[in-house]
C-alpha cells in the first residue's frame, strides 16, 4: 500500500505540470481582459511542435522545449489579431482558434509522418543528495526539468503579475481599459503581448505532453486538458497559487488512474477515464455553490476594447 | 544641484524632438463605429471575406499537394456535376443541415451548446438501444428510435443546463467536457455489452432493414427530407410563435426582456431542449441511415461544423440549411482528397476554421469605419 501511494504521488507532478503552466499562462492573458478559450488549440500545437522538432533535429528536448513555445506563439498571434485588433467576440474567436488548431496539427502531424512515432523525450533529473531522503526524495527531487522550471515560472508570473509596474498596468486595463487608456496604458500592446506571452507558456505545458510525458503525436492528444485548464482559472479565481494548488489536484486525480490499472485493480477503464472531466464538473460546481465565484474575475474579461466607444 | 538653464534646455530638446516627430508621424487609425450599414456593403465585406478565405483555402491545398489547375475540377465541377457525387451530398447533408439547426436555436438564447457531439451519441444510443431491444412492432419501429434518441439528447444536455441555473457553472466549459464523458460511456458501450458478436469489432451489430431511413426514390435519403422538415418546423418556431419572438428578445436584450415579463427561464430551457432534441436527431441520422450501427466515432466533426453552421447562417434556419449543404460539399470533396492525394481530413476541418475566422474578423469593417489621421 506504501509503495503504491508513493509511486502515486512521484507521479503526480508529471501530471500536474501541464495544468499548472497551462492555467499560468491563460491567467497572464486573462488578467488583461482576454478570455482565451483558444488553450486547448494552443496546447496542441505545442506538442506538435516539441515533439516534431525532437523527432526533425534528433533528441535535444530542451530546444524541442523552446521551439515548440515559439510556434505556440506564433500561432496565438492570430488568435491576438483576431480579439485585439480586429475586436472579434472572443468566444468565436478562442473556439475558431481551437478547431484550426485541431485541423492544423491534425493536417501537419500526418504530412510531416509524425504520428505514432516513439521518441526518447526528456529523463528524470535526481536532485543528487536529496534525492537520497527515503521517501521524500523519490516524490520531490526525481523529476524531469519542467517539473523543476514549473516553480521558477510560477514565482516570475506571480511576481511579475502582483509586484511589478508591468503586472499593474496588465491588471489595470483587464479591469478597466478605459481607465488605462485615459492614464496613457496602450490597451492594444499590453493586451498582444499577454496573449503571445501566456500562449508561450500553454504552449510550453502542450510541448510538456508531448516531449516529456506521452512521447509519441497521436491527433488530439491534449483529449480536453486546455479546456480543463480553462476551468482551473475559473476556479482558482485568476490568482496563480491557487491555480497551482487546482493543477496538483487534478494531477493526483489524473496520476490514479495509471496506477490504478498497474495495481491490478478491475475497474471498468472507460468510467475510470471520465473523472477527470467529472472532477472539473465538480470543482466548477463547487465554485459556484460557494458564493465567492466571481469576486475576482477581471473586469473587463471577454469585452473588446474601442477606444472610440469609450464612454 | 541643478542650475537654472538646464531645465529650460530640456524642453528645448523636447520641443525640438516633438517637432521632428511631428513632421515624419505616419499618422494613426482612428475607429468610427458605425450607426448603420446598408445592405449592399454589408455583402461586399462578407464576399470580400469568403474570397479572402477561399483563397487562403486554396493556397493551403496547394501547399498540401494539390495541384493548382486541379482545385476546382476537385470541388466544384466533379462534387456538382457527377450525379453519384451529388447524391453523396445530399445524404451527407442531412445531419450537418440537423446539427446547424441545433446550434442555432440555442445560440438564438445565447445558451453556447458546445455539446452537440455528446448529444449526438446519445441520440445515436437511445436508437440503438430501440434496435438491440426489439421494442415495438416493425412499423413503429423506426418512429421509437428517432423518439428515444429525442428523450437522450434532452437528458443530456439538461446536465449542463441545471448546472448553469443553479450552480452557475459556465456551459462553455460544462457542455464540452460533459462531450468527452458521452465519449468514454460510447466506447465502453461498444468495446463491451453492446459489441458485435459476429466480427467482435468496436461497433454494434447491425440495424435491421426496417430500422434504417428508407430511401425515396431518385437516390434521395428520407435523412434528407427529415432535415428540411427539421428546417421548416425550426422556421415556423423562431419566425411566427411567440417563443420565437421571446428568444429573439432574449438574444437581443435579455435585461429588457426580464423587465417586460418575457419568462427568461422558461424560453432558455425550450430553446435548450430543442437544441439537445435536434442534435440527437443529427446522431440517430447518422447511425440510421449512414452506419446502420453504432460505431465508435460517427460524431467525429459535426460538433463544430453545426457551430460553424449556426455561426455563418447568423442563427437563421433556412440558412442553415444552405450552409448545412456548402459544408457537405466540403465534407464529400475532403473524403476524396483523403483518397486520391492522402490528405487528412483535418483538411476539412482546417477549411471551416480559416472561413469562420475570416467572415468573423470582417465584421469588424461592417461595425467600424476606419479614418486615417495625420
Amino acid at each position: 500500500m506504501l509503495h503504491f501511494i508513493i509511486n502515486w504521488l512521484a507521479s503526480t507532478p508529471a501530471f500536474a505540470a501541464p495544468y499548472a503552466l497551462a492555467a499560468l499562462g491563460l491567467i497572464i492573458s486573462e488578467r488583461a481582459g482576454v478570455l482565451s478559450l483558444g488553450a486547448e488549440g494552443f496546447m496542441l500545437v505545442g506538442s506538435l511542435a516539441g515533439l516534431g522538432a525532437e523527432l526533425e533535429f534528433g533528441g535535444y528536448p530542451g530546444m524541442a522545449l523552446i521551439i515548440a513555445m515559439a510556434a505556440t506563439a506564433a500561432v496565438s498571434l492570430l488568435f491576438a489579431v483576431m480579439v485585439v485588433t480586429l475586436r472579434v467576440n472572443q468566444v468565436i474567436a478562442g473556439l475558431a482558434i481551437v478547431f484550426f488548431c485541431q485541423g492544423l496539427t491534425g493536417l501537419v502531424g500526418t504530412m510531416a509522418n509524425w504520428t505514432n512515432r516513439a521518441i526518447s523525450g526528456l529523463h528524470e533529473i535526481a536532485i543528487w543528495p536529496l534525492s537520497e531522503i527515503p521517501v521524500l526524495g523519490r516524490i520531490l527531487f526525481t523529476q524531469d526539468i519542467v517539473v523543476f522550471l514549473v516553480i521558477p515560472i510560477f514565482f516570475i508570473v506571480n511576481r511579475v503579475l502582483s509586484r511589478s509596474m508591468v503586472g499593474l498596468r496588465l491588471r489595470a486595463i483587464g479591469e478597466n481599459p478605459d481607465a488605462g487608456d485615459a492614464a496613457g496604458i496602450s490597451v492594444s500592446l499590453y493586451r498582444f503581448a499577454a496573449v503571445v506571452a501566456g500562449s508561450a507558456i500553454v504552449g510550453l505545458a502542450g510541448a510538456y505532453l508531448s516531449v516529456g510525458v506521452v512521447k509519441v503525436w497521436i491527433p488530439n492528444e491534449t483529449g480536453g486538458r486546455g479546456w480543463i485548464a480553462v476551468a482551473l482559472v475559473i476556479f482558482s479565481r485568476w490568482q496563480p497559487w491557487r491555480a497551482l494548488a487546482g493543477a496538483l489536484l487534478f494531477g493526483c486525480i489524473e496520476a490514479l488512474i495509471p496506477r490504478i490499472a498497474a495495481a491490478g485493480i478491475q475497474v471498468p477503464q472507460y468510467f475510470v477515464a471520465m473523472t477527470p472531466y467529472l472532477a472539473t464538473i465538480a470543482v466548477m460546481a463547487w465554485v459556484g455553490v460557494s458564493k465567492l465565484t466571481w469576486s475576482n474575475e477581471p473586469g473587463a474579461l471577454g469585452q473588446p476594447y474601442v477606444r472610440e466607444e469609450r464612454r | 544641484m541643478l542650475s537654472g538653464p538646464q531645465p529650460r534646455g530640456i524642453t528645448a530638446d523636447l520641443r525640438r524632438k516633438r517637432a521632428g516627430r511631428a513632421k515624419w508621424r505616419i499618422g494613426r487609425v482612428n475607429l468610427e463605429v458605425r450607426q448603420g450599414i446598408s445592405a449592399w456593403q454589408q455583402a461586399a465585406v462578407l464576399a470580400a471575406a469568403v474570397m479572402v478565405g477561399l483563397l487562403i483555402c486554396a493556397a493551403i491545398l496547394v501547399a498540401a499537394g494539390v495541384k493548382p489547375a486541379a482545385l476546382i475540377n476537385e470541388f466544384v465541377i466533379e462534387t456538382l456535376t457527377d450525379p453519384e457525387n451529388f447524391q453523396s451530398i445530399l445524404f451527407q447533408a442531412a445531419p450537418l443541415i440537423i446539427v446547424g439547426l441545433s446550434a442555432s436555436v440555442a445560440f438564438r438564447v445565447r445558451f453556447w451548446n458546445l455539446g452537440i457531439e455528446g448529444q449526438m451519441i446519445w441520440g445515436a444510443i437511445g436508437a440503438t438501444f430501440v434496435s438491440l431491444h426489439a421494442i415495438g412492432p416493425e412499423i413503429t419501429r423506426l418512429p421509437l428510435m428517432a423518439l428515444f434518441a429525442v428523450a437522450g439528447g434532452m437528458v443530456w444536455i439538461m446536465v449542463p443546463t441545471w448546472l448553469k441555473q443553479y450552480l452557475r457553472v459556465n456551459e462553455i466549459i460544462s457542455t464540452l467536457l460533459l462531450n468527452y464523458v458521452a465519449m468514454n460511456f460510447l466506447l465502453h458501450l461498444v468495446y463491451g455489452r453492446w459489441q458485435d458478436p459476429k466480427d467482435a469489432f468496436p461497433h454494434s451489430p447491425q440495424f435491421a432493414s426496417f430500422e434504417r431511413l428508407p430511401e425515396v426514390g431518385w437516390g434521395v435519403n428520407s435523412a434528407l427530407l427529415l432535415g428540411l422538415l427539421l428546417t421548416a418546423l425550426t422556421t415556423w418556431l423562431v419566425r411566427s410563435t411567440r417563443f420565437g419572438f421571446y428568444s429573439k428578445f432574449v438574444q437581443d436584450n435579455d435585461r429588457m426582456a426580464l423587465a417586460v415579463g418575457v419568462p427568461i427561464g422558461a424560453v432558455t430551457l425550450i430553446s435548450v431542449l430543442v437544441s439537445g432534441a435536434l442534435s440527437a436527431l443529427a446522431g440517430f441520422v447518422i447511425a440510421s441511415a449512414q452506419e446502420g450501427r453504432l460505431t465508435q466515432s460517427f460524431y467525429e466533426g459535426y460538433g463544430f461544423s453545426g457551430i460553424l453552421i449556426a455561426f455563418l447562417a447568423r442563427n437563421n434556419p433556412v440558412a442553415a440549411m444552405i450552409v448545412g449543404f456548402l459544408v457537405a460539399v466540403l465534407f464529400v470533396s475532403g473524403r476524396s482528397l483523403q483518397v486520391f492525394y492522402q490528405i487528412p481530413f483535418s483538411m476539412v476541418q482546417l477549411i471551416q476554421a480559416t472561413m469562420v475566422i475570416c467572415v468573423a474578423g470582417s465584421e469588424f469593417l461592417m461595425r467600424h469605419r476606419l479614418h486615417w489621421v495625420r
